[in-house]
């Protein structure tokens, strides 16, 4: 019963998780590079939107996944534009971003609310579940292939950031930019990528919610989750290792708040998922201050050669 | 060009502007206030539609409409819809928009105001509701022949009156097919639209072993968690078959435009001014066509489902032996009576700590209905503000 309860949890977890897991890896690369996003919201939008109407018309769900990051990472071309290029404030950029890709997709979604995708991607089958091991077929019951690649991402991710030259460049771009420019390495360059890629990630989060999580286009159907992953990105440490901990921690508290309703009182267990970030961040400031771990020097600043970043 | 001529093209001009002065004074305006944006499944998109029938019905009538207005902001925006769209009627579609509308209504005092499940009214300020608890009722007797686990799972979003109104109803039916069977209730309390929060509050009832789900939330994410685990479930508010064609039994649907196009056609032939809305309160049910049973409009019952309904055989104590399909139909017609031959909230009636809440062959007062706070027997799970 109990390990019931702790599978079905997870499972839940693993299913509600994904979409935060994905955007806050794209938001921890964007913050190593030294830029803040604060769009991931409007990239979560268009991603879900773009990648949907592709997925109805086209019927290959796939296909709308890989529109969705595509789309995504070209909206987030933008905020690299006016952050990096022109230098623009950063907090500013990303929520003018948030809203134009909220009211893009909101508006050109009109026509097609509440349609409903007939393709989806669907869970795991009977087949593939019944060979896996013990418990593993109720731990992945709800999930499907983009959760197993979401998994592998944070790991692939991880080590390119900390084992590899490349990784070590766009750490250095977030930390000191002067000194990463004067040994050459082309920061516009790294933060222009750094932020692509955020974009790509983000609009692969919403396209899971609007092609495998609910696979339908309503207005508003992120629900804030591209707001979740800010704070998820410094609930991890900015290291993609720890970004599943967080995004699957929120998963299944959102769930247990349903499951426990009959022991707990409702009010209480439904604010538990937004109080445990607020709780998480106190404590992940704290653990910053005085350690000084994590957070990228140079995060929010926009580089200008010549000037001390 | 002929003088003759010019001074006939002017007389007929004069004619012609006469004439559209005329229609001008003749039409009524009215002003629609939403609490959603239009686009959801749920309450907005409902009124939304009714507005345009309205539109398309009376050629008399132009209509205009504010969406996603908070709750808070309602009065700012009458303000402008008096001042400068010129608006005759306001129509506000939202509970938290009561008090904001009772403000407007004694400020515009010759403008006539129309507010959709308050209970505050003036003399130029009436209330209105399409009430769904007899459908509620319906759906729960397909629920009850339904469940085999006889545990059957409801979302809620908000434990006001009206959704244990209807969770007492549903629960109610359920009971008269299958006096074992209980509801178990999850509450979201986040939001009217909240398609996540349903679909997890979804999820973790079907993992407690539910196997029918029936809902109130404004968006279809209850219904997609039914088709995806292949279990029975009930629309709420719009047709929502395309979304489970193989797993949505039926539903709740609303046919706002019944209570608007009488209003209105009351408003405009002078029957109701600013001066006598007092007492006037709609509160439409089945047999006012306000309301409706449907998997979709004019589809009652979903046909994949018609064969285990019409095998479900019980001992009605009204009807005797007969098939929970015949029994629903025959409800249906017994509470679409003019003479509303039957009420869900017949006596007697226990709530769940076993106290008789309605005494044996008594029906509720509309009163009791809209401030109705306990549960009946079959619910279970949380519910806040439970008398003791």
């Amino acid at each position: 019963m109990v390990l019931e309860l702790i599978l079905g949890t997870l499972n839940r977890a693993l299913a509600y998780g994904t979409p935060l897991l994905l955007a806050t890896l794209g938001e921890i690369y964007v913050e190593r590079a030294g830029v803040l996003n604060l769009g991931i919201e409007g990239m979560m939008m268009i991603g879900a939107f773009s990648s949907f109407v592709v997925a109805y018309a086209t019927s290959n769900p796939w296909l709308g996944i890989v529109v969705g990051a595509i789309v995504g990472g070209l909206f987030s071309l933008i905020h690299a534009f006016s952050s990096i290029t022109l230098r623009a404030n950063q907090t500013v950029s990303g929520l003018a971003l948030t809203m134009l890709g909220t009211g893009i997709a909101e508006t050109l979604g009109r026509s097609w609310e509440g349609k409903v995708l007939t393709s989806p991607i669907k869970s795991f089958s009977g087949d593939f579940l019944s060979s896996l091991p013990g418990g593993l077929d109720l731990l992945f019951k709800d999930s499907n292939l983009l959760v197993v690649v979401s998994i592998i991402l944070a790991l692939v991710m991880w080590f390119f950031l900390f084992k590899t030259k490349p990784g070590l460049f766009l750490r250095s771009c977030g930390e000191n930019p002067s000194a990463c420019d004067a040994l050459g390495i082309n920061v516009w360059k790294v933060r222009y990528l750094a932020v692509l890629w955020g974009g790509i990630m983000a609009g692969l989060g919403g396209a899971y919610i609007s092609i495998a999580y609910r696979p339908t286009w309503s207005s508003g159907m992120t629900q804030g989750m591209g707001w979740l992953a800010v704070a998820l990105t410094i609930f991890s440490f900015w290291n993609p290792i720890y970004a599943p901990l967080g995004a699957y921690l929120f998963g299944a508290l959102f769930h247990l708040a349903f499951r426990l309703q009959v022991f707990v009182a409702p009010e209480f267990l439904n604010s538990l998922p937004y109080l445990f970030p607020v709780i998480a961040l106190v404590f992940v400031s704290r653990l910053a201050f005085r350690k000084k771990i994590g957070v990228p020097g140079s995060l929010g600043k926009p580089y200008e050669r010549g000037k001390s970043g | 060009m002929n003088k003759r001529v010019v001074l006939v093209m002017v007389i007929l001009c004069s004619f012609l502007l006469g004439g559209v002065a005329f229609s001008q004074e003749a039409k009524l305006k009215a002003g629609f206030i939403y609490v959603g944006p239009i686009g959801d499944l749920g309450w907005s998109h409902a009124h939304e539609q009714a507005r345009q029938v309205l539109e398309e019905t009376y050629p008399w009538l132009d209509t205009i409409y504010v969406e996603a207005v908070p709750e808070g902001e309602v009065e700012g925006i009458i303000d402008r819809l008096v001042n400068q769209e010129k608006v005759d009627v306001v129509v506000t579609t939202s509970f938290g928009f009561m008090d904001g509308t009772v403000n407007a209504a004694k400020r515009y005092p010759d403008k006539i105001f129309f507010h959709c499940s308050g209970f505050k009214r003036a003399p130029n300020l009436a209330t209105y509701m399409a009430d769904f608890h007899q459908v509620y009722y319906l759906n729960g007797i397909m629920a009850g022949a339904l469940t085999k686990s006889g545990k059957i799972g409801y979302v809620g979003t908000f434990p006001t009156p009206e959704l244990k109104r209807h969770i007492n109803a549903f629960t109610l039916g359920v009971r008269r097919v299958n006096p074992q069977a209980e509801v178990n209730v999850r509450w979201l309390q986040s939001a009217w639209y909240d398609p996540q929060g349903a679909k997890e509050a979804a999820e973790a009832l079907v993992a407690e072993g539910v196997d029918v789900l029936a809902f109130t939330e404004d968006s279809a994410s209850v219904v997609q968690v039914a088709e995806e685990k292949g279990l029975p479930s009930f629309g709420h508010y719009s047709p929502m078959l395309s979304y489970a064609p193989n797993h949505l039994v039926s539903g709740q649907l609303v046919h706002w435009e019944a209570i608007y196009l009488d209003f209105f056609a009351k408003v405009y032939a002078g029957l109701y001014t600013n001066q006598n809305l007092d007492n006037l309160d709609y509160w439409w049910l089945l047999n006012d066509g306000a309301v409706e049973l449907g998997a979709d409009f004019g589809v009652p019952i979903n046909p994949v489902y018609e064969e285990t309904l019409k095998s479900y055989m019980v001992d009605d104590p009204v009807y005797g032996n007969i098939s929970v399909y015949d029994l629903v139909f025959k409800l249906e017609a017994a509470m679409a009576d003019p003479e509303y031959a039957f009420s869900p909230f017949t006596g007697p009636i226990k709530d769940r700590q076993g106290n008789i809440r309605v005494p044996s062959s008594v029906r509720l007062s509309l009163e009791d209905l809209i401030t109705m706070e306990w549960a009946v027997e079959g619910v279970a799970g949380p519910w806040p503000g439970e008398p003791e």
